[in-house]
């Protein structure tokens, strides 16, 4: 079956879109139960069970994050940061059973107590086909900052 | 002091149950501290284990003063100032790197790794005058270190740092440690940077603070409680039998022992359960006997500051770097142990993340109250901040250290006594900036 490139588009920037909005239970749901959500420390290639990661969840650990910034007690998003993203540069890889590797950059404009933030980075997804759309099995996200001093980033990226 | 400011007397703004909002606003104050703290007083630098090879090096700062920490090809640790001798430039350029020289791009002067200088390009317009012995590196006047813990000052004068540490910091020091069944931290796993727009002081202080965990830390326990069950809400309560202690010099802990103690079955019957468990819990056996590595795990750790900017948390190093009056960095270090099965780091690392890092559950919110707190500071109808909790309690312990109940403010206080000892100390510095090198004058130069 070929990749419809128009399907694999609209999935990313859906997501983008929930991740902007802090639309924690909808992002949530787009993952698969078996997820692995990555953001390296440091550099771009760690291994993470010797180097520390900025984020290294399972679905477990996503589910804590959400619960918490749900909560109204993570004072990190109180206020919530303004977001909106630009997401591009997609390369698509197919793999078996029509799941696929997308490549993507990101260009993050952040705005939290009258201070406005960039952040950039690549993202690598793999997406598994569910129902008419995919599942997130795996995100990795390579931060242009990752070995930078980065205050609060506790929106979802 | 500078800018024709009559000097403070730090007496009117520190008290022994408060302190003066001026003290974390004040730009000279902040300056005063630089000097007085930080470009003078034992600061921790680096972990010899960050640097495990010849010519490993890592840039890092003392204060706002740039130097590196390197190993020389003798092995040997060495805390040099990043400047050239020649005309100040910077010889290293990144934050870490393994080389046998550093050399200067501006004139192409080339210094060993050891800090000597190697070569001078066109050495002939110089004249007899000058030797090479003269021009290495600059050393950080003083360098100490206790079982991998690198500390400096910038002062070639003053108490030892087996004075400035003392017995029971080494204990502590110790605990932290000797989780390794080697005895050996790995400080390779990398860093969690992370910055806030407040006063340096404000991350020592929460730190070493017990009252606030179950009010700005609740969405963390409550996620603990969803998964497992756990109250751990119980242990910074003022029920609780956990101790804040005074480790004297301006050093501090929260001390869990009580609440560990009391769960201590708990802990012994748990690690055999958990991914390389029981192999950890027979090595650890074997090499401090059963008493004492229950002693150990029990503890788990230590939670300490070191004034004035290392502290130790769970599994990781904490470098508290300022930077202006109201920015700071923090770096924190988690640490694996040598010894123990890959999954026991992993779960470490992973235990880690979820509280500290820039995206991480727990230590977020302690960076909003810091900048909260900045913001309050301009509200000055009344300057002072209240640090009376449990002052009248504080008592004796038989080690001969202060203790209080865990939620009780004797951390802070103590903190600014040290740092109201210090402050107050002589501020001449000048005499020790040094005086301007002679260079030419014995070779008859113009000076």
């Amino acid at each position: 079956m070929a990749v419809d490139r128009h399907h694999i588009e609209n999935f990313l920037y859906r997501e983008a879109r929930l991740m902007d909005e802090n639309a924690y239970d909808d992002w949530l749901a787009l993952w698969a139960d078996e997820a692995l959500y990555w953001v390296p420390a440091n550099d771009d290639d760690i291994d993470p069970q010797r180097h520390v990661s900025i984020v290294y969840e399972d679905k477990t650990r996503l589910e804590d994050r959400i619960a918490r910034l749900k909560s109204g007690a993570a004072y990190a998003q109180d206020p919530k940061s303004r977001l909106r993203r630009v997401i591009a540069n997609i390369e698509i890889e197919e793999g078996d059973n029509g799941e696929v590797t997308v490549y993507s950059n990101f260009n993050l404009t952040e705005l939290r107590r009258s201070q406005q933030r960039t952040f950039a980075g690549r993202t690598i997804h793999k997406l598994r086909p569910h129902d008419a759309s995919f599942q997130i099995t795996y995100k990795k996200v390579l931060l242009v900052n990752n070995d930078e001093v980065i205050s609060n980033m506790t929106f979802l990226i | 002091m500078k800018n024709g400011h009559a000097k403070l007397d730090y007496n009117d703004f520190v008290k022994e149950d408060r302190v003066h909002g001026r003290m974390y606003t004040d730009s000279d104050v902040y300056q005063e501290e630089l000097d007085k703290i930080f470009h003078r007083g034992w600061v921790y630098v680096g972990h010899a284990n960050e640097i495990p090879n010849p010519g490993d090096f890592r840039a890092t700062t003392i204060g706002t003063q740039s130097i590196i920490m390197v190993r020389d090809e003798s092995g040997q640790v060495q805390l040099l100032m990043n400047r050239c001798t020649h005309r100040a430039n910077a010889v290293c350029q990144v934050e870490r790197g393994n080389t046998k020289m550093f050399r200067c791009a501006y004139h192409g002067w080339t210094f060993r790794n050891n800090g000597d200088l190697q070569g001078v390009t066109y050495h002939d317009r110089y004249g007899e005058w000058f030797r090479k012995e003269d021009f290495g590196l600059r050393k950080v006047p003083r360098m100490g270190m206790y079982r991998g813990f690198v500390f400096g000052s910038l002062s070639p004068v003053g108490i030892t740092l087996d004075e400035h540490l003392g017995q029971p910091v080494k204990e502590q020091l110790d605990l932290f440690i000797d989780l390794s069944p080697e005895g050996e931290l790995d400080v390779t796993a990398g860093i969690h940077k992370y910055g806030y727009r407040a006063n340096w002081k404000f991350q020592i202080e929460n730190s070493m603070d017990g009252y606030h965990p179950n009010f700005v830390h609740q969405t963390f326990f409550t996620n603990i409680q969803h998964r497992t069950g756990a109250k751990l809400t119980g242990l910074f309560a003022s029920s609780s039998n956990n101790l804040t202690r005074d480790l004297g010099n301006g050093h501090v802990m929260l001390d869990y022992r009580p609440y560990n103690r009391e769960n201590s079955r708990r802990v012994q019957e748990l690690l055999p359960t958990r991914p390389g468990g029981k192999e950890y819990l027979d090595a650890m056996v074997a090499r401090h006997g059963e008493k004492h590595a229950e002693e150990i795990l029990t503890a788990g750790g230590t939670h300490m500051l070191i004034f004035p900017n290392l502290v130790l948390i769970g599994v990781h190093i904490r470098v508290i770097r300022p930077v202006t009056v109201d920015q700071t960095e923090v770096f924190l270090y988690p640490t694996l142990l040598k010894g123990v099965p890959a999954a026991v780091n992993a779960a470490r690392l992973r235990g880690h993340e979820s509280f500290y890092g820039p995206a991480g559950g727990g230590a977020t919110d302690d960076l909003e109250m810091f900048e909260r707190n900045q913001i309050g500071l301009s509200a000055r109808v009344d300057p002072w901040l209240v640090l009376a909790r449990g002052f009248q309690q504080e008592r004796l312990d038989v080690d001969g250290t202060v203790v209080g109940q865990v939620t009780d403010e004797l951390t802070q206080r103590s903190i600014w006594r040290q740092w109201k000892k210090v402050m107050s100390q002589d501020g001449d510095t000048a005499a020790r900036r040094g005086k301007p090198r002679q260079l030419t004058a014995a070779a008859g130069g113009r000076g």
